[in-house]
Order: structure tokens, then C-alpha cells, then sequence
């Protein structure tokens, strides 16, 4: 479970996130739609302990940003868009037990859920090829796989399907949505309402970096008898 | 901090560092191999050179000079003594010690047979071309050659006269060297090696420092590594030891590839200048205390540079400031290079890079003053507590590590 109470972060004079609470429950998966600029990224950053908040807090699988950070990064795995962030010169397998190692797991734990994962993903004929050799399909399943191996409760996906193909896209989508079967609690950011309607539970639209609207899309689409949630979103960017 | 989340990282660090080919070359191969190769060349090229000078000194007698007498005298009474000298016939003079051909012209004046029976002074003009090395050299050489042959004369004519040649002498000089024994003596050694050893522990860590944070950020793999458990003082020492690794890395390659030039060439590693690399007798108590000042220094330099990558904005920006602290590291080095070890001041030890540039010069000198050495070792720590902290607040800051 995620819990944001009030969080908000100033650069200087400028305010990028308003003061955000909201509350994602487990298995569940929360959309945070939102242009360009609208304070996505930043937030999920002070969810992730990158940031510290300049106030509020935000609690992850009941650990609190401020004060156990290291057993908040623990628990959550992140998969950002564009780059897959791999190390070139360390071999798919290399650079999951990498990730594994630093998040605590044992040698013969990693090991194990390497294979797994390798399996699972469909990887083996290429678990041991440097990052660099891989095609980009190849590296954006090593780096699902990264971003899964020490089992997180909780998944963070930033804008994770910006600049895919329709099929990378898609297999990116069928993750979240194997995350979510698996009982992970999920948020992901994203300005593609379609992927935001298809996949969430629940949305929230973020606007110059306050929340301005909430709940599930069946919610949002009665509240505002609109059954478009473009035009809904339109809507609300427009008002402020 | 945890010790076990550092050693993950360095020793991923390391690996990743040894798969980077361009790391390799610029950090082992090259200093291995370029170094004593360079030493070996120029050496040779320098003990070929001094032979050259000393051995084939070439000259022509003037058109006015060039009779059978003159070319007769000058082979009995000079060249008959002086091997090294040989007499050239030359159809044009001037133009031959233009074209190298010959080194100095030898004139002697009109009547110079007359004027020594007469026992009058003949005066004698040596030409030659100050611009030129060899031509200055061979000046020299034949002027002292000249010298003894007019002491022979001298000598002739006191004997003729039944004068004791004692009178002559007045003085006798003697020349005695009360350096003590076993101190070795090698300008060229005592010169280059605190310079290269200093200078590569500096440097060394760069293309490290360069790849372990502008790297990771220009290929987008540093915000993943941030959201792992690890706190970031742990994911800093773990990069941190790994470029210390990296600095002394060059420096291990260097004086293996001396060893190794010097086992081939044992002119090598002096660059031909004095062979004899001997005598040097090391404090073992000073020699690491200067171990630990080397570390020290390269452990300081890590700091900087790790800050400085992580300070810059794009992997570019990062090369240009690590270039930067290259060129200033070298200033220190060059400017002391031609120090000896009596020349040097305390306060020189408390200077990074100057400070160990200093303890080796010291040690190669054999007159250990462990104050000194103390000031130095005490100095090294400080600076290396300072940049590590300095480095630690630069990677803590949310504005430099996030530049969007
Ligand atoms: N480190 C920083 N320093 C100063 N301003 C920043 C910093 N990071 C983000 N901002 C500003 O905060 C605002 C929100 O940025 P953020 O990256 O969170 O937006 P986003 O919703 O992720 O946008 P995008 O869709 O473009 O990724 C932007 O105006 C951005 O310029
Ligand atoms: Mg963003």
C-alpha cells in the first residue's frame, strides 16, 4: 500500500509538486495522468526517496520516506521510460544480479530468481550476452527483469512505454498488468489516456503539480457525464 | 552505511572498469608501454648523440691555412694526441661547416712559422657555429687539444732555457667528493620518478571518475542505481575506492614497464644519461610513510574528481573540467622537477602533489628528515578527509544529481 500524505516539493520559488495526497492499495493499479511538466516525474521521485519532499510525507508498504528510506527503496522496483538504464558492458544476467545484490538478496537467492525470471521473460538465450549486444527487445525484458528481482511490493512506472513501438508497448503493458496479477501495488505515470483508461484501477489528474481530480475512471466519467476521458481531462487542465 | 552495499558496488565498479577497452588502454597498456619505450628511444638517442659529439670531431683548415706545413704540424702535434679529432679536406670551408660537413675551421696567421721561432705569439682562429651543438662542443675540444700542444711548446722552450718546469705549478688541485659512499647519485631518476609517480596518481583515476558518474548518467543508469537500497554514501565509497584502485592502477603499470624497459635496456630507465642506477639506499620506515603519502594523494584526487563528475552535466562537460585538474596537476609537478632534495621546504609538505613529489625526492636522497615526512602524512589526511566530504555533499545535492 501507498500512502501520499500532502506531499509537495519547491525548486527555489517554483512549486513543481502542490501539496498531493493519495492512497493506492495493494494489487491495485494507480494511473497519475498529466502533461508535460505537470510534476509526474517529481513525484514519483519522492515516492522513490530520490527527492526529499519539502513537505509532507508519503508512507510505501508502511515504511515512511523520511525516516527508513533505505527499507522504502527496498521494497519497490522502478522502471522509467526511454533508456533502459542497463550497464553495456555487464551481461543481462550480470546487471539483474547486480540490482539483486544491492537491493540485500543472497548469491544462491539471486540465482534462483534469475532463472526464474529468465524463464519466465523468455531470456535464456541471452542471459549471458553483454547489455550492449542486445537488441532493443532483449533490453527492455532484462530490464523488467531488473527492475523485479528482489520481488517488490510496490512498482513504479514512469512514462514507461514513451518512445515504444505498438508491440514494446504492449509487452511493457502486459507487465504491469503480470505485476498487478501478482498482487503488486502499482502506480505509473503517463499522458496517454488510453493506456491510463485500459490499465488503472484508478486514475489521478495532476495539473502544474496539484492532484485536481481522483477515482476510479468509472467515477470520473459519471462525475462529469462525460463518457470521453480526454475530454474530461481537457476539461480539467482548461479550468485551472 | 553499510560496508557489505560499498564492496558490491566497487567490485562492480572494478569489473565493469576492467570490460572498458578505452580504460585499459589509457590506464594500463599505455603507461606500461610508452613509458620505458619512450625512455629507451630518447635514451638511445641521447647516448648516440653524446658519442656523436665526442667522438667525430671533424675539421678543415682554412683556404689561406691549407698548405703541407700547417696540415703537417697540425697532424704531428695535434691529431697524433686527440683520436677523436680527424682533419677533413675541404675545397670550401665555410660552406662545409654550413652543411655539417666539418664543425669548426682551424686559421692559423701569416708568418706563423716565423713568429714561433721568434717565440712571438701566433694567433690562431678557431670558426665555429654557436648555434649548432655539435660545432660548439667541437670548439671546445679542439681548443683544449690547442691548450696542450701550446703547453708543449712551453715546455720546449723552458727546457731549452734549463728552467725547472715546477715553475710552472704553483698549484696543484685536489678534487675530493665526500658524499658518502653508498648514496646513489642519479639527477635523471631523482627528477622523473616523484614527478611520474605523483603526476600518475593524479591523473589516473580520470577516465574512472569520468565513466563512474557522468558515465552512468549520460546512459541513464544512475537514477535505477539510486532507487536500490543502498544509501547514497555507500554507492559513493564504492565508486570512490574504485577510482582510487584506477589511480594507482597507471602507476603499478609504469613502474612495471620500468622494470621491464630496464631489464631489456638497463639505460632505459635514465634515459642513457648516468647507467649506473645504484647505491640507493631506502629507508624502509620513510619509504612507506611515502607509500602512504602516494595513497593519501590518490585517494584526495579521487574525491575531487568523483565531485567534478558528478558536478557535470553531461559526460563532455566532465572530460573538459578532469582536463582541467590534469593540466593544473601537472604545473606542481613540472615546476619542482628540477628541485634536489636539499632544496626542498617544509612548507612543500603540506601541499598536495608537492608533498609527495617531496618525500620521494627526500628518500631518493638519502637525508631523511621524518618531521617532514610527519607534516606531509598528516597534511595528506586532512586533504583526503576534506575532498571526501567534498565529494559526499556534491552527491548528496538533489540539484546536481537531477538537471533536468
Ligand atoms: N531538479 C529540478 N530542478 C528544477 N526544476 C525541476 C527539477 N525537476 C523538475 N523540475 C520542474 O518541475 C516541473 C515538474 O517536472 P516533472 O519532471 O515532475 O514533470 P513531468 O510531469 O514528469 O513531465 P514530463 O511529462 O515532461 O516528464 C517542471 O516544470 C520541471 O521543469
Ligand atoms: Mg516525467
Amino acid at each position: 500500500m501507498v500512502v501520499a500524505a500532502g506531499l509537495e516539493k519547491k525548486f527555489g520559488q517554483f512549486t513543481a509538486v502542490d501539496k498531493i495526497s493519495f492512497k493506492v492499495n495493494k494489487g491495485e493499479i494507480f494511473g497519475l495522468l498529466g502533461e508535460n511538466g505537470a510534476g509526474k516525474t517529481t513525484t514519483l521521485r519522492m515516492l522513490s526517496t530520490m527527492l526529499k519532499p519539502t513537505s509532507g510525507n508519503a508512507v510505501l508498504n508502511g515504511f515512511d520516506t523520511q525516516n527508513e528510506p533505505e527499507k522504502v527503496r527496498a521494497n519497490i522496483g522502478i522502471l522509467f521510460g526511454g533508456e533502459t538504464g542497463l550497464y553495456d558492458r555487464l551481461t543481462a544476467a550480470e546487471n539483474i544480479a547486480y540490482f539483486g545484490e544491492l537491493n540485500g538478496m543472497s548469491k544462491a537467492a539471486i540465482r534462483e530468481r534469475s532463472q526464474h525470471l529468465a524463464e519466465a521473460f523468455g531470456m535464456q538465450d541471452f542471459m549471458d550476452k553483454r547489455a550492449s549486444k542486445l537488441s532493443k527487445g532483449m533490453k527492455q525484458k532484462a530490464a523488467f527483469a531488473r527492475s523485479i528481482v528482489h520481488n517488490p511490493e510496490i512498482m513504479l512506472f514512469d512514462e514507461p512505454t514513451s518512445g515504444l513501438d505498438v508491440t514494446a508497448s504492449r509487452d511493457v503493458q502486459d507487465f504491469i498488468l503480470d505485476c498487478k496479477a501478482e498482487g503488486k501495488t502499482i502506480i505509473f505515470s503517463s499522458h496517454s489516456m488510453s493506456e491510463v483508461e485500459k490499465l488503472c484501477d484508478r486514475i489521478g489528474i495532476i495539473h502544474k503539480g496539484k492532484l485536481v481530480e481522483c477515482g476510479s475512471v468509472e467515477e470520473l466519467k459519471k462525475k462529469y457525464g462525460n463518457d470521453d476521458l480526454e475530454e474530461i481531462f481537457v476539461r480539467l487542465a482548461g479550468v485551472r | 552505511m553499510k560496508l557489505k552495499h560499498v564492496l558490491t558496488v566497487f567490485k562492480k565498479e572494478v569489473k565493469d572498469l576492467i570490460r572498458d577497452r578505452r580504460t585499459i588502454m589509457s590506464s594500463i597498456l599505455l603507461p606500461m608501454i610508452l613509458i620505458p619505450l619512450l625512455n629507451i628511444v630518447m635514451g638511445g638517442g641521447i647516448q648516440k648523440f653524446e658519442k656523436d659529439i665526442n667522438e667525430n670531431v671533424s675539421i678543415a683548415l682554412s683556404q689561406t691555412s691549407d698548405t703541407p706545413e700547417i696540415n703537417g704540424l697540425v697532424t704531428e702535434r695535434i691529431l697524433a694526441k686527440n683520436g677523436n679529432i680527424v682533419l677533413v679536406d675541404a675545397d670550401d670551408p665555410s660552406k662545409a661547416l654550413e652543411n655539417d660537413e666539418i664543425r669548426c675551421i682551424l686559421d692559423f696567421e701569416d708568418g706563423y712559422v716565423q713568429k714561433l721561432k721568434d717565440g712571438k705569439p701566433v694567433t690562431i682562429t678557431l670558426q665555429y657555429d654557436e648555434s649548432k651543438t655539435k660545432s660548439r662542443t667541437a670548439a671546445d675540444i679542439v681548443s683544449s687539444a690547442i691548450d696542450e700542444f701550446e703547453s708543449e711548446i712551453v715546455r720546449e722552450r723552458l727546457a731549452a732555457k734549463g728552467i725547472d718546469l715546477d715553475i710552472m705549478n704553483p698549484f696543484e688541485i685536489q678534487l675530493q667528493n665526500v658524499a658518502p659512499n653508498q648514496k646513489g647519485n642519479n639527477m635523471m631518476l631523482e627528477m622523473m620518478l616523484p614527478l611520474m609517480i605523483s603526476m600518475l596518481v593524479a591523473v589516473g583515476g580520470i577516465p574512472a571518475a569520468t565513466d563512474l558518474v557522468a558515465g552512468e548518467k549520460e546512459h541513464n543508469t544512475f537514477e535505477p542505481l539510486l532507487t536500490t537500497m543502498p544509501d547514497r554514501g555507500s554507492l559513493l565509497l564504492g565508486k570512490y575506492f574504485a577510482v582510487t584502485l584506477f589511480s594507482f592502477v597507471s602507476v603499478a603499470a609504469i613502474l612495471a614497464g620500468l622494470v621491464f624497459g630496464y631489464l631489456l635496456n638497463p639505460n632505459s630507465l635514465t634515459m642513457g644519461v648516468d647507467s649506473q642506477v645504484y647505491g640507493y639506499e631506502i629507508d624502509p620506515l620513510a619509504a612507506v610513510l611515502a607509500l602512504i603519502i602516494t595513497i593519501a594523494l590518490g585517494m584526495t584526487f579521487s574525491g575531487i574528481q568523483i565531485a567534478l563528475s558528478t558536478i557535470a552535466k553531461s559526460y563532455k562537460e566532465a572530460q573538459t573540467y578532469l582536463s582541467f585538474l590534469m593540466l593544473g596537476s601537472m604545473v606542481p609537478a613540472y615546476a619542482t622537477m628540477f628541485m634536489q632534495a636539499s632544496d626542498l621546504s617544509p612548507v612543500m609538505f603540506t601541499l598536495p602533489i608537492l608533498n609527495t613529489i617531496a618525500a620521494f625526492k627526500m628518500i631518493l636522497g638519502g637525508n631523511i628528515i621524518y618531521s617532514n615526512l610527519f607534516i606531509a602524512l598528516v597534511a595528506s589526511v586532512v586533504f583526503v578527509a576534506l575532498t571526501l566530504w567534498f565529494a559526499a555533499s556534491i552527491f548528496k545535492k538533489e540539484k546536481v544529481l537531477f538537471r533536468s
